[in-house]
């Protein structure tokens, strides 16, 4: 049986491939793409962390994964919001390129 | 059922809400009924109070809710009422009741009507709050609130300018009183470790203190009650809160608010007991107020004003019976000028009212036969403040100047002195009460033409309460007689509230008889000798006494004004105008290089800031990063 | 071992992929499958529900989702970049992230595993299992996942709607 810091580990390496795709993708939607990766590391490690606590009794342990189930309805609603505000701003700005789209600055 | 006179100064907070928020909708005579109607519930309460006392041997202590808490220091919501508050109670709600019934005809038509109930009920809360509290913070509150609602009366109407002048000045001097009053709830905190009052006495009684840190209390307290209630040096707000409207200086600058001094020190007599040099500065302040407010009003023209320097001597005589230890018989000139002194102002209103806002006495002369009402109840008056015998001024006066004279609370020979200048101070009493009373209501007409079309005896409204103070005028004197002709109920009631243990010299009976002789042949001299003048004198030059240098001063005011104008005001603003160049010049070259130096690095700082998003995802990034290292290879961060 | 070793690779072969693809189709389809490979692990942490919901919902509908998007706007990144510096720095970064995390990781220690005791308490990570958490302890947690549905959908819908449709929605408004 594999460790679970194995599985946490991997969670880590993903978030981390996340986080570069976060940085280096100058598209919105690559941007949001690395974002879901970062979003199913850490499911990753919620579920390895609830095979984790089976010792704490079943409810406990179920705990992570119904977690798991909550989280990717919310990825689900935000990928169709998210994707909304997208198809929006590009029909206004033609484009989806974040360093065109620097409003922060007045 | 006395517990219940708790929630007399919500009654009245409430009625000033309902008037201050809703007043402006409400047609006119509807806010007067509404803040009496309140005021008269807070009086029922206080009767309820009053006859729930009667046996009792001490005051009832309503716990109502604990509004500060820190560490060892709690500070409760709690009136005590005792046999002492309750007395002030009922005089408020009373007379305040009394005033509220008068208003409502006087401020007819006025554009602030509800405005102006709407500040009397508050303040009626407040000085409720202020007889009630059981500890110095609780009091602190009610003293403030009469203060500012005082302020707001004062000021009533602040379209002219002089008013809003009188209503700041009146604010400021009470502050240098109220300041006085914080400094000694500090050093009780610091001596004493509490702030409730009947547990700062219980402490006194244990006399760990040494005296002169119970004189440095008291002088404080002292300074309070001198800025609150008037007396001299900070005496110059009275006379000019005459600029309210006059049922205001009725009630509170000559029967509630100003005796809130005298109240302060009654409540804390075993303080002032335990410190006969505190005592002795507090009957000084009074000899000289009661003396020089005297001699000022002897000469003034303006019919208010005449009874505000009247108010001031008459408390310069309350300061006096409290700095002979004289407690309840302080409180008991409170409770008969309370009266009479309403009463007085009441009708000087009335004289206002009819002759269509005329103040000056000079303008006035033979109103008797235009009003009759008003000027057979301001004679009683008269003849109460002047002393007459039979009515209240004489017993609770007498009992003044027989305490002055066997108290053993001074050093010898000290009482002779101050009292002969109190029966000075009673001769000159009676003469300017006569001279006010025949300048204005005998002797020959001096009325302008349209003041004699105007002139007319006012509504019943208004008449109605000057009945009712004459009346009290008269036989309020009777709870309190000379303790060898019967049994003294004011006496003996207020023993339960101030437990002091001072000794009077007990002069034999004949003794006695001379010295209330004397005060009446003293009333008899003033009062005779005012009519004698002012009768034989027909021509309007000579209605004042003379044009004398002496005459001229105590028109002045004795020159407090002057002196305060020259010795304190022109060198502030003069050094004011200083710092504001000192401002101009070094602080503000100072600070707008400082601001320059801000702006010049704010401008470096906004470089980081460039808008594009990725860049602060990446500097969140590479914190995190730094964080995960540095956690990883050098330690745990927690 | 050997099997984790190869899903691992596999694993961090798509995520890889998804953030170094030029072509953003060809990373959507990167990450479809990165997707896949993680419902296998979840098969082998026994979590078999959760691995059937990842392949219907994640790799299913989202990424449907994201691949429509992906054409209909058909997204390509430009060619001029003006912080070309940024790239290392993010790799530069992302490799500190992983080296931390992973060196805090492997220095915690983690309890021993008892494979029979997960057999029995986590049961394979039935539907059921999930349901009698998610149903009692979470049922509030659950049912706001329904109205954030409910309200995604009509954000979206509003927000993708076309302007001068809007402006016909708000005449009529106007008109009533």
């Amino acid at each position: 049986m594999i460790g679970t810091e194995y599985y946490i580990a991997l969670s880590a390496i993903i978030f981390s491939i996340g986080t570069v795709g976060v940085l280096s993708r100058r598209s919105a939607i690559m941007v949001f793409l690395s974002i879901e990766l970062m979003l199913n590391a850490a499911n990753l490690a919620m579920v390895a962390f609830a095979r984790a606590w089976a010792s704490e009794g079943a409810l406990a342990a179920m705990n992570g994964q119904a977690a798991v189930f909550i989280i990717l309805a919310i990825a689900a609603a935000e990928v169709a919001v998210g994707l909304g505000i997208l198809v929006a701003i590009f029909r206004y700005r033609e484009t989806t390129e974040l360093d065109l789209l620097s409003e922060m600055r007045l | 059922m006395i517990a219940l006179a708790a929630y007399a100064p919500l009654i009245a907070l409430v009625g000033a809400l309902i008037n201050g928020i809703f007043g402006r909708n409400l047609k006119e005579p509807l806010p007067g009924y509404i803040a009496s109607a309140a005021v008269f519930a807070a009086f029922v309460l206080s009767v309820m109070a009053f006859f729930g006392l009667q046996g009792q041997e001490h005051g009832s202590n309503v716990q109502l809710w604990q509004y500060l808490s820190a560490g060892n220091f709690k500070l409760n919501l709690a009136f005590n009422i005792d046999h002492l508050a309750v007395i002030m109670m009922m005089i408020i709600t009373g007379v305040g009741f009394l005033i509220h019934i008068y208003s409502i005809a006087y401020m007819h038509n006025d554009s602030g009507f509800s405005r102006y109930f709407s500040f009397l009920n508050l303040f009626i809360a407040s000085m409720l709050i202020l007889v009630m509290a059981d500890s110095f913070p609780l009091m602190f509150i009610g003293w403030e609130g009469v203060g500012v609602c005082s302020f707001l009366l004062i000021g009533f109407w602040y379209g002219i300018k002089a008013n809003a002048d009188a209503a700041r000045k009146a604010f400021i001097v009470n502050r240098i009183g109220d300041f006085g009053f914080l400094l000694a709830m500090f050093l009780t905190y610091k001596v004493f470790g509490t702030l409730n009052i009947a547990d700062m006495l219980g402490h006194i009684q244990v006399a760990r203190v040494l005296p002169a840190g119970l004189t440095a209390i008291a002088l404080l307290y002292l300074l309070a009650a001198m800025g609150k209630s008037a007396q001299m040096p900070l005496h110059v707000w009275l006379p000019d809160a005459m600029a309210g409207p006059t049922p205001v200086s009725a009630l509170i600058h000559a029967a509630t608010m100003v005796t809130a001094g005298v109240y302060l020190i009654a409540r804390i007599a075993p303080l002032f007991a335990a410190s006969p040099s505190a005592s002795m500065v507090v009957a000084w302040v009074g000899l000289i107020t009661a003396f020089v407010a005297a001699f000022i009003a002897l000469s003034q023209t303006d019919i208010k004003r005449i009874l505000a320097y009247s108010t001031l001597s008459q408390l310069g005589y309350m300061f006096v019976a409290l700095g002979c230890g004289a407690y309840w018989v302080a409180i008991f000139h409170v409770f008969t000028h309370a009266f009479f002194k309403a009463l007085l102002f009441l009708t000087s209103g009335s004289v206002i009212h009819a002759m269509g806002g005329e103040q000056d006495v000079e303008k006035m002369g033979g109103l008797h036969k235009y009003m009759k009402l008003t000027s057979i109840t301001a004679f009683i008056g008269t003849l109460a403040i002047a002393g007459v015998p039979f009515l209240s001024g004489f017993f609770s006066k007498d009992a003044i100047l027989a305490h002055a004279f066997t108290t053993t609370l001074a050093p010898v020979a000290l009482n002779y002195i101050a009292y002969i200048i109190l029966l000075v101070t009673a001769v000159m009493t009676a003469f300017y009460m006569m001279r006010w009373y025949y300048l204005v209501f005998l002797g020959k007409e001096r009325l302008s033409k349209e003041a004699k079309a105007h002139v007319h005896e006012s509504p019943s409204l208004m008449t109605m309460p000057l009945g009712v103070l004459a009346f009290l005028s008269v036989v309020a004197g009777y709870f309190g007689l000379p303790e060898f002709l019967a049994k003294n109920q004011f006496a003996s009631w207020l023993e339960n509230s101030i437990e002091v243990d001072i000794s009077f010299g007990h002069p034999p009976v004949w003794l006695e008889w001379t010295l209330i002789l004397i005060s009446v042949a003293a009333a008899a001299i003033g009062l005779g000798l005012a009519y004698w003048v002012y009768s034989r004198k027909k021509s309007k030059a000579m209605l004042r006494i003379s044009n004398s240098a002496i005459a001229k001063f105590s028109q002045s005011g004795a020159g407090f004004d002057g002196f305060y104008n020259a010795g304190i005001i022109k060198p502030a603003e003069e050094t004011a105008e200083g710092l504001a160049l000192l401002d101009a010049e070094v602080l503000d070259t100072g600070l707008s290089s400082l601001a320059l130096g801000v702006g010049l690095f704010a401008g470096l700082m906004r470089k980081i800031q460039t808008g594009y998003i990725r860049f602060y995802a990446l500097a969140m990034a590479l914190g995190f990063a730094v964080l995960v290292i540095l956690a990883a290879f050098w330690g745990k961060l927690s | 071992m050997l099997s984790f070793v190869i899903l691992a690779v596999l694993l961090i072969a798509g995520s890889i992929g998804v953030v170094s693809l030029k072509q953003p189709v060809h990373a959507a389809l990167s990450l479809v499958a990165s997707l896949m490979t993680l419902a296998i692990v979840y098969i082998s942490l026994e979590a078999h529900f959760l691995a059937g919901i990842q392949v219907i919902v994640y790799a299913g509908a989202i990424m449907v989702l994201f691949l429509f998007v992906i054409m209909l706007l058909n997204v390509q990144e430009q060619k001029e970049n003006k912080f070309a510096w940024m790239k290392p720095a993010a790799y530069i970064v992302g490799a500190l992230t992983a080296i931390g995390l992973v060196a805090n990781i492997l220095q915690s220690p983690t309890p021993a595993l008892n494979a029979e005791l997960i057999d029995t308490i986590i049961a394979g990570g039935t539907a059921e299992g999930v349901a009698q958490v998610l149903f009692n302890q979470f049922v509030l947690g659950f049912q706001l996942v329904g109205v954030l549905l409910l309200t995604g959908i009509v954000g979206a819908t509003s927000l993708v709607q076309r302007k001068a449709e809007i402006a016909k929605i708000e005449e009529d408004l106007a008109n009533a």
